[in-house]
């Protein structure tokens, strides 16, 4: 396929059902009422010239190219902010129309350099395009004034700003507005003088408030924004769509090449999850798949003492399966165990979560999502009956109320975070929905541009069920639960016994204050406008139901009692009736890309894929028929059980794929005491990361670039993974897992990830209607997909709860074990920022470093005070587990007692202080309570110098040995 | 003895408060009233009906004395008498701020009558006297209440465009300065009209009086007008503000900056509400039309072009002032018979009418009545009343590259004609005068000038042809006299 | 924390989050039953129970049961 553009329909489309038909160039055609003349007549395959119109923002009218005339009116009215009206009669092209338009090009050309041909948008420019269409052949001026030869905005790692080039028409100012929501640029000077600028005429881009998303450039119908990546390569010639393997948002973009090469990746329109949006993630931080520290070739060693051997993957696939034989034969079956990857594709995670249950004949299986979103899987299953989020992403655009507790959208989910914001700043003429944010800090999106949390409950790190048990108090007591919805969708006698629990005294906001610091009337406000009745409407003719939606992320879940929160949430939601429609719904916003898939995929070792439980008889049999194999009825270790088998000498082989254990686990010294105790541990990864310090066998991994599959995104959307270059590796994943399973004398024949969905679909219910062929006809499809939703599911309970009767759980609040007390008087709470991904293994490898090139910590003023420590300082973090240091940075997005890092950068590696407490039902780790004491240090602690050294040590390529 | 003496501006530039001060020395009764409007005779004293001006500190004991030369009675002077007032029917006799004087003075009692008689009744009498827009568009007054009304919404406004930025106008703050409860009583019947409860004053911040009397009229008058509710805000000094669509963004404390329509302000307009935007002397006839009825302010004026017009005459004339008249006067009667001609003596050459993107009309048509149609058929418009005179030293290609460079220097950047083809204007008419490529030059201004007017996204670049090419066909001679030359 | 004393610290965490259950006792050995691998049910069974609390030492004795009556 040659290099097309998405098509540009000029302005964004309308909801309206109303339809009008009109004449356009003689020619009839019904569309939408409220859809522009523009829009209709690219409908009708009409493209009326234009430079200020695209179909992501909304029509502005300034570059005067799309002039029309309309029967029955007066002058030359702009096609895209003119309505179509029935029986309007509309001429596109007439004489004077196109000597309006050559006057209006001929201006913008007087403006511009004449260097189409060495110009790195050539072949890729609107304006070049549309002189072309207007027939401009000379400009008659005698140019004084201009605004060329102005000096370029390079700051940007990814992209270029050269104002010579700028037509004025704020494309990117809409752009950063109305799609990103930053409003980072602005419109400097007025008249003649107007240019685009980033903040104050003194920022450059990378000194602005930019987020680099990458809106303006898509937006830039010329070269002034453009990518420094086609500056250098050219523009590309082909494109294959597939979805970004950073966050659980899952966009969908073009990935445009130039032979094997990747020129950029653009954000599709048509993507369903982010409707033509990105982050500076996925657009740009993806050369970590080139990177020099890429590892191509198999490497094995027989003690993590000596050097890295490359050898061939035959060699490697042979000395792998003899090592887990020879361990299973010496320790037995239970001895072995493997983690699948919630960054691999639903198809290679089947895959090791098979090879695990088939092969190595136990359970001994969990994935990532252990220490991200397990308590999402018990508390949802438990409540509702399924393990996911109810809506799609769509649905934040019907909310008029939005609980926000313990995420922190605009880093962790940037993409949706902006449609989120659009829905609070009220475009769309609705009035804007209202905020409330449960978070310890000051997240940015309590307070950002037009936007204002209405309460923001900055609440002590651990009790999370504390608060919300309060909010069910009020909400009960003060009689705003909707009783009908309860009686008739949940189990009444279960709603009484909670009811009565939540109503006593000792759970009343007042009461609590104490233990959440939260202030009771605020919280009383707040949970009054989650159950509708806070929100004043007046105005509104009828009085409807508020639809409330819940997002929520690992601020809830990574704590001692995740699980009873995510049914504290739960609660809240049936209790006020907001399940099963648009707008309303409980949605935790997952971490990595493909951790729902990774769960949806039966990586848990209690479960088999579609949350069956492994005792279930009929559906182990489902199983042990398909793959003739008979399974362990009996749930395998979790991912902290297998590192204490370890040390107690009993868990000796672990195969993990595409997880840096050491470096993303709580204490980091007992997953580095676990590790070392075994004899096998196989990483298939990208890089040499933190955990292959202990591994004797490397597999080098593929990128999402370099292979076919799918991922499953937060709102259960099945997206197609699809491999635009050739494994560096020789080997996409799950090639490397099959062979691996082939060596150990399992018979698995795929040719292809489609097959292995195949498998996937023929064994899940859930999965039932999946298939390759089906994903590119609908380009994603939702589970459940099955015979009775064949397109797939975009609201889940909608009549009733998967479990039958919505279940109330009561949620007691249990203080964590980890306490605060004179040796640690401070909780440390950690999280992630925009520009890097978790552990950093990719994005620390991209430009992305030029925004974070450290982890630091964020202390309120008070707590600085106190301990002489002022921003840019080195501070030594120390709790009962371990101790590092970091630079400070002094700021009130803390509450006093509370301290706050990233966890992205190994050096400073914080899970290192990290404890080993856990949830209760899941043993998801508490990352997000630790007890620390902050002081003064000089440098690194013994700890990260032994650490140094050894990873120095343990990253040892023995090349010049010839393989044997 | 009662002296009255103006406290507008005008009055106040050419000495009034010295003047004044003189009288209170003298143990004269100084009242501070507002403008008759004859701006050539201010300071003009008025004592019991007889006027002194123009009037400085050393007359003063000649006046109190009767011996210093009088104009005789003010309201018999020709040019009080040729008029026909009904908005400034209390100019130069009532106290500004006093609510007495307005009440004494029919004040209120438009309000009055439109709660007596209903809303619908209200825009009724509004459309029935054929009231259009003063501010230059000329749209009728009452079309855009009806549709504003017509809307249903939580939040309605009314908003005042007194950002008068038009050369040789002054007729708004004149309103404001003079007779501010007019104003506000306009606004509060426009209010209780469309159901809007909220209503801002968008003034230009060169207007410091008018903004010091209306905050004091707004206040003393807020319980008369409750519960509709006035707010002044101040302009900070861009023309282009004083476009609708640009006055409600910077209202909303935006960037100036001229609005794509649709959606009407009338549907979306101040915060995205539905808006009445009226120029100051819109609200302000509106209060008499309630009074009087629609139909006799319809009685007056010609066509299409219904009541009166103030009408501010200024640059080279003799009697500058403020001229109040139905509609129908011609253009050369307003400037040779109540102007009175340039103050220079020398022939006229020409009179720029409507502000600086008005047509330049030169005597031969000044037979032009004073009527929308009449001028708009003749590629001129009114605006909003203001006449510059000019006598024949005036150089019309200097005054052609004036209208494109005060286009370059007040455009808001957002369209392309306007941004970039004023400047080329400029660059163009340079040309001319330079003698280079006359033919060609000039037809490229026709091009670009048709490419403005058509093009633009309003008023302003779309009207800047109209002075630069009605100076290129009335007065070929000043860009061809360069060529030979 | 060794396997052991983290066995009963998980076991003891169960009781406490638990407690508000109808049947506590039959809820943390459920629980325990669905999620813990046969080596841990084991191990705790076999090991000190002197630090498990009241609902969770009743709640091991009934899991022994069970396994003994299947």
């Amino acid at each position: 396929m040659t290099y097309q553009p998405q098509a540009d329909f000029g302005t964004p489309g309308t909801k309206n059902t109303e339809m009008a038909s009109l004449t356009i160039d003689g020619r009839t055609i019904c569309v939408p009422v409220g859809t522009s003349i523009m829009r209709a007549a690219a409908q009708q395959g009409t493209s009326i010239p234009k430079l200020c119109a695209t179909d992501s923002v909304k029509s502005f009218g300034s570059c005067r190219l799309c002039l029309v005339e309309i029967d029955g009116r007066k002058g030359t009215p702009a096609s895209c902010t003119t309505p179509v009206e029935p029986g309007m009669v509309v001429r596109t092209q007439t004489p004077h129309l196109a000597k309006l338009r050559k006057g209006v090009m001929e201006l913008y050309i007087s403006d511009h350099p004449l260097d189409c041909l060495t110009c790195a948008a050539n072949g890729d420019c609107e304006l070049q395009d549309q002189a072309g269409a207007v027939g401009l052949r000379d400009v008659r001026y005698d140019v004084q004034a201009t605004h060329l030869g102005q000096e370029k905005d390079q700051s940007n790692p990814y992209f270029d700003f050269d104002p010579s080039k700028c037509i004025a028409c704020s494309r990117c100012i809409r752009a950063c507005d109305e799609v990103q929501g930053t409003l980072a640029l602005t419109m400097e000077g007025r008249g003649w003088d107007s240019k685009i600028s980033a903040g104050f005429a003194s920022d450059n881009f990378m000194g602005s408030e930019c987020v680099s998303c990458g809106a303006c450039v898509q937006a830039c119908p010329t070269a002034t924004l453009i990518e420094k990546k086609v500056v250098e390569v050219g523009t590309p010639e082909r494109s294959v769509v597939t979805t970004c393997a950073y966050c659980g948002v899952g966009c969908t973009f073009r990935a445009e090449m130039r032979g094997e090469q990747l020129v950029r990746m653009v954000p599709y329109k048509d993507g369903k999850a982010n409707r033509g949006h990105s982050c500076v993630k996925g657009r740009f931080a993806w050369g970590y798949a080139q990177h020099q520290e890429r590892i191509l070739k198999p490497m094995i060693r027989s003690s993590i003492d000596q050097p890295w051997r490359e050898v061939e993957w035959d060699e490697a696939f042979a000395y792998t399966a003899s090592e887990l034989k020879r361990i299973s034969e010496k320790y037995g079956r239970h001895a072995l165990g493997g983690i699948t990857s919630s960054r691999c594709t639903n198809e290679e995670t089947f895959l090791v979560q098979k090879l695990v249950r088939a092969g190595f004949g136990n359970n001994n299986v969990d994935t990532c999502a252990r220490v991200c979103h397990s308590p999402t899987g018990y508390g949802l299953k438990t409540t509702f009956g399924t393990s996911a989020g109810t809506q799609d992403f769509d649905s934040v655009a019907d909310s008029d109320v939005i609980l926000i507790i313990g995420a922190n959208p605009t880093d962790g989910h940037p993409v949706f975070a902006s449609r989120m914001k659009r829905r609070l700043r009220g475009q769309d003429g609705r009035p804007p929905a209202k905020l409330i944010v449960i978070d310890p800090r000051r997240t940015d999106i309590v307070r950002s541009p037009h936007i204002e949390a209405q309460h923001h409950l900055p609440l002590r790190p651990g009790t999370n069920v504390a608060v919300l048990t309060a909010m069910a108090h009020v909400i009960v007591t003060e009689g705003l639960a909707d009783e009908a919805f309860i009686r008739e969708r949940c189990d009444w006698d279960e709603y009484s016994h909670w009811a009565d629990f939540v109503s006593q005294a000792r759970n009343s906001p007042e009461n609590l204050q104490p233990v959440t610091l939260v202030d009771a009337e605020e919280l009383r406000a707040a949970a009054r406008l989650y159950a509708g009745s806070g929100g004043s409407r007046s105005g509104s003719p009828q009085r409807r139901k508020i639809n409330a939606a819940i997002y929520y992320g690992l601020g809830v879940t990574e704590h001692s009692q995740g699980s009873s929160t995510v049914m504290a949430i739960a609660n809240l939601a049936m209790a006020t009736g907001n399940i099963g429609r648009r707008g309303v719904g409980v949605n935790p916003l997952r971490g990595q890309n493909n951790v729902q898939g990774a769960c949806d995929m039966g990586s848990f070792p209690h479960e088999l894929s579609g949350y069956r439980h492994i005792s279930d008889g009929d559906a182990r049999r489902l199983f042990e028929d398909d793959w003739g194999v008979s399974l362990d009825p009996e749930p395998g270790l979790r991912i902290p059980n297998m590192l204490d088998a370890a040390v107690d000498g009993v868990f000796k082989a672990l195969y993990v794929q595409g997880e840096d254990i050491l470096h993303s686990d709580p204490n980091t010294a007992h997953v580095s005491a676990g590790l070392a105790a075994m004899e096998c541990v196989i990483v298939h990864d990208l890089f040499l990361n933190e955990t292959a310090h202990y591994a004797h066998i490397f597999l080098p991994g593929s990128t999402f670039l370099e292979k076919n599959g799918t991922f499953t995104n937060a709102e259960r959307r099945i997206q197609p993974v699809r491999k635009v270059m050739t494994p560096l590796n020789g080997l996409e994943d799950w090639e490397v897992t099959q062979a691996l399973a082939q060596a150990m004398g399992l018979d698995w024949s795929y040719s292809h990830p489609s097959e292995i969905m195949d498998e996937i679909a023929r064994l899940t219910p859930t999965f039932a209607g999946v298939s390759f062929e089906r994903l590119d006809e609908e380009g994603s499809l939702q589970w459940p997909v099955t015979a009775d939703a064949p397109d797939g599911t975009p609201t889940m309970h909608v009549d009733g709860f998967v479990r039958g009767k919505g279940k109330f759980v009561v949620t007691d609040y249990v203080p964590t074990d980890e306490k605060t007390g004179p040796r640690f008087p401070l909780l440390l709470t950690t999280g992630r920022i925009l520009s890097h991904y978790n552990v950093g293994a990719q994005t620390r490898r991209t430009e992305n470093v030029a925004w974070h090139k450290e982890d630091l910590l964020e202390i309120h003023p008070i707590d600085a005070e106190d301990r002489g420590l002022k921003s840019g300082d080195w501070v030594k973090l120390a709790s009962r587990a371990g101790e590092t240091t970091l630079r400070a940075t002094v700021t009130d997005r803390v509450a006093p007692g509370v301290v706050y890092t990233t966890f992205h950068h190994a050096v400073t590696q914080a899970n290192v202080v990290t404890t080993d407490y856990s949830d209760w039902a899941t043993n998801c780790p508490e990352y997000k309570v630790t007890a620390v004491q902050i002081s003064a240090s000089n440098g690194p602690t013994a700890w990260q110098e032994e650490y140094e050294a050894l990873s120095e040590r343990a990253r040892r390529i023995d090349t010049g040995v010839p393989a044997e | 003895m009662i002296v009255r003496i103006s406290d507008d501006a005008v009055a106040i530039a050419c000495g009034a408060d010295a003047v004044a001060e003189a009288f209170a020395c003298a143990g004269a009764d100084v009242i501070r009233v507002s403008s008759w409007g004859m701006h050539w005779l201010e300071p003009l004293v008025d004592i019991e009906g007889v006027g002194y001006g123009a009037a400085t500190p050393s007359q003063v004991s000649e006046i109190i004395a009767g011996t210093a030369p009088s104009i005789g009675r003010i309201e018999d002077h020709p040019f009080i008498a040729r008029q026909t007032r009904l908005t400034f029917a209390r100019a130069g006799k009532t106290r500004p701020i006093s609510l007495d004087d307005y009440y004494a003075s029919e004040g209120w009692l438009g309000l009055a009558k439109a709660r007596q008689i209903g809303q619908d009744a209200t825009i009724a009498a509004v459309r029935a006297s054929g009231l259009r827009g003063r501010g230059g568009a000329g749209f009728p007054a009452g079309i855009k209440w009806q549709t504003v009304a017509g809307t249903m919404s939580d939040q309605k406004y009314i908003v005042c465009n007194a950002d008068e930025g038009d050369s040789a106008t002054f007729a708004d703050r004149m309103v404001m300065e003079g007779d501010p409860f007019m104003l506000i009583e306009g606004m509060a019947i426009a209010g209780f009209a469309v159901g809007a409860s909220k209503g801002f004053v968008y003034i230009r911040s060169e207007y410091p009086h008018a903004i010091a009397k209306m905050e004091a009229a707004i206040s003393a008058s807020a319980h008369l007008i409750a519960p509709f509710t006035i707010e002044v805000r101040v302009g900070a000094g861009a023309y282009i503000c004083g476009e609708e669509t640009s006055l409600l963004n910077s209202l909303e404390g935006k960037r100036g900056e001229v609005r794509a329509k649709p959606p009407l302000p009338a549907l979306e307009g101040l915060f995205g509400k539905p808006t009445v935007v009226n120029n100051v002397l819109t609200l302000a006839a509106v209060p008499w039309i309630l009074a009087h009825g629609g139909e006799a302010y319809a009685a007056l004026g010609m066509g299409r072009s219904k009541g009166t017009m103030p009408v501010q005459l200024a640059g080279n004339i003799k009697h500058s002032g403020l001229f109040e008249v139905a509609f129908g006067i011609t253009l050369g009667e307003l400037v040779n018979v109540v102007g009175g001609g340039t103050q220079s003596g020398r022939a006229v050459r020409c009179v720029q009418v409507g502000g600086p993107l008005g047509a330049y009309i030169p005597p031969s048509r000044f037979d032009l009545p004073f009527d929308y149609e009449a001028f708009a058929a003749a590629d001129a418009l009114i605006g909003h009343a203001g006449i510059t005179v000019f006598d024949d030293t005036v150089d019309m290609a200097q005054m052609a590259r004036f209208a494109m460079e005060f286009c370059a220097a007040e455009s808001c950047g957002k369209c392309t004609p306007c941004r970039l083809g004023s400047t080329r204007g400029v660059e163009t008419i340079d040309q001319i005068i330079a003698g280079k490529n006359v033919e060609a030059n000039m037809a490229l201004i026709a091009d670009l000038s048709e490419t403005m007017k058509y093009g633009s996204l309003c008023a302003l670049g779309g009207f800047t042809p109209y002075p630069v090419m009605s100076a290129m066909t009335h007065f070929p001679e000043d860009f061809m006299v360069r060529n030979a030359s | 924390m060794n396997s052991a004393e983290r066995l009963v610290h998980m076991a003891n965490q169960i009781a406490a989050n638990l407690a508000t259950d109808d049947d506590p006792v039959s809820a943390v050995a459920y629980h325990i039953q669905l999620f813990w691998d046969p080596r841990m049910k084991k191990l705790i069974q076999e090991n000190d129970k002197a630090g498990l609390s009241l609902v969770a030492a009743e709640a091991i004795s009934r899991l022994a049961e069970t396994k003994d009556a299947a």
